[in-house]
């Protein structure tokens, strides 16, 4: 009974459906040179975003989880291979993996346009209008029922859709961390 | 000229912002027309001296089939609506004791067996439509959450007999993305318990004659009805698209 009640009194995230989440990510780009290209870009990235919850919890076993969409705004600060910027708007969907109760894992997978003056310095891409898609890992750790800490992995692709040449792409990983507050 | 021409766009993009929020933050809740819901509204009476106290035994929750822990907020929902209709002198919870054996008092058994389809394939699909089109389909793409009560209510008597009453309803909850609030959720969940607690509390009021005092004398040897039942629902899903309105 005792272990029962000390249980009871842990912290048990509801995100139900319409539970909003508003956080900040910030992390340290590092190029991953997928092709023979000499630009090894890195820099600083943040990220504010917003997402809704738009289901309860799916499924029994370890993978139960729920699904939230948002949006995401990008910044990144080139500092090499020349001090540049970046900035985007990605739409923005994630699974959380809510087995357990605190640490609760998930996947995202955002799009959306990118903006860079990088473009034109390096030989990979000459316009700045570009497209950015970004997909990783990450793991919430919720301090108490609203709020939590994030950390995670991801990979980042930008390029122009080929709505113009060169558009050999910028691949780079994306180590983070970050908070959200959930209402 | 340029400079009209940024202005005349600006303009089109704020109006079709607001036009995007306010449109995309609808929500609206059908519910299904249960059987009893068109009855007309009973009175019977009741002499003072004829009520007798109601005690909640048990309360039992399903929901998708999964019994539940047991919510307080269900009991003290139902006893407030026992409390309305005034039928019984007294009304306890299932944390208050039991009266003495050889007075006359009704026992209730609730069990409340909930339904909830929140659609996650639909959500998915369309959250990632609506993602797509960077929110610009909010307005056009409806989301659906379901919920269904069948609520089973067992009233034994102090002689040992019982009666049994049942109803059930269902409803949907429509809304587009910027609408979805756990507050809806509340709102369809409370009008499906309350349409079940209504249709539950007409049939009861039929039987006012029943729960009388006078209805039958106190055994000298007390019994009491056992039984063991499974929680597994038996019900097939609801279905909650026939609406009537909110």
């Amino acid at each position: 009974m005792t272990t029962a009640g000390a249980q009871a009194t842990d912290v048990s995230p509801r995100i139900t459906v319409g539970t909003q989440e508003v956080g900040l990510t910030a992390g340290y780009l590092l190029s991953t040179r997928l092709k023979h290209y000499p630009t090894k870009q890195e820099g600083p990235a943040f990220m504010p975003s917003w997402m809704i919850t738009l289901t309860d919890p799916i499924g029994d076993s370890w993978y139960r989880g729920q699904i939230s969409l948002g949006a995401e705004f990008v910044y990144i600060q080139y500092q090499e291979p020349v001090l540049t910027h970046g900035v985007g708007f990605t739409p923005k969907i994630k699974y959380t993996f809510v087995a357990q109760d605190r640490i609760r894992p998930y996947a995202e997978f955002a799009g959306g346009p990118f903006w860079t003056d990088l473009a034109g310095k390096i030989p990979e891409q000459h316009s700045q209008f570009n497209f950015i898609l970004t997909a990783g890992f990450g793991v919430s750790y919720f301090l108490t029922d609203q709020t939590a800490l994030n950390a995670g992995c991801r990979f980042q692709h930008i390029s122009n859709a080929h709505t113009s040449l060169p558009n050999v792409g910028l691949n780079s990983i994306l180590p983070f961390g970050g908070f959200s507050f959930y209402f | 000229m340029k400079a009209t021409l940024s202005l005349c766009w600006t303009v089109i993009g704020c109006c079709g912002l607001i036009v995007t929020l306010t449109t995309g933050c609808a929500r609206w809740i059908e519910l299904t027309a249960t059987a009893d819901s068109s009855q007309e509204p009973s009175v019977r009476v009741i002499a003072r001296a004829e009520q007798v106290p109601l005690v909640m035994d048990s309360v039992g929750i399903t929901r998708n089939g999964s019994p539940q822990n047991l919510s307080l907020e269900t009991e003290q929902r139902v006893l407030g609506t026992l409390r309305e209709i005034g039928l019984f002198s007294h009304l306890g919870g299932t944390d208050s004791a039991e009266p003495p054996a050889n007075e006359k008092f009704i026992r209730a058994r609730l069990l409340f067996d909930e339904a909830i389809d929140p659609h996650p394939g639909d959500a998915a699909w369309k959250g990632i439509v609506i993602g797509a089109s960077m929110f610009i389909l909010t307005p056009f793409i409806p989301l659906e959450y379901d919920y269904a009560a069948h609520v089973i209510l067992e009233l034994e008597r102090w002689d040992g007999q019982v009666k049994r009453y049942e109803s059930q309803s269902g409803g949907t909850a429509h809304y587009q993305l910027f609408g979805a609030t756990s507050l809806m959720i509340d709102e369809l969940k409370g009008h499906v318990t309350e349409s079940c607690l209504t249709a539950l509390m007409q049939q009861m009021v039929y039987d006012t004659t029943f729960y009388t005092a006078s209805s039958a004398p106190v055994l000298e040897r007390p019994i009491r009805s056992v039984s063991v039942k499974s929680k597994r629902s038996t019900l097939t899903p609801v279905s909650m698209y026939t609406s009537s309105g909110k």
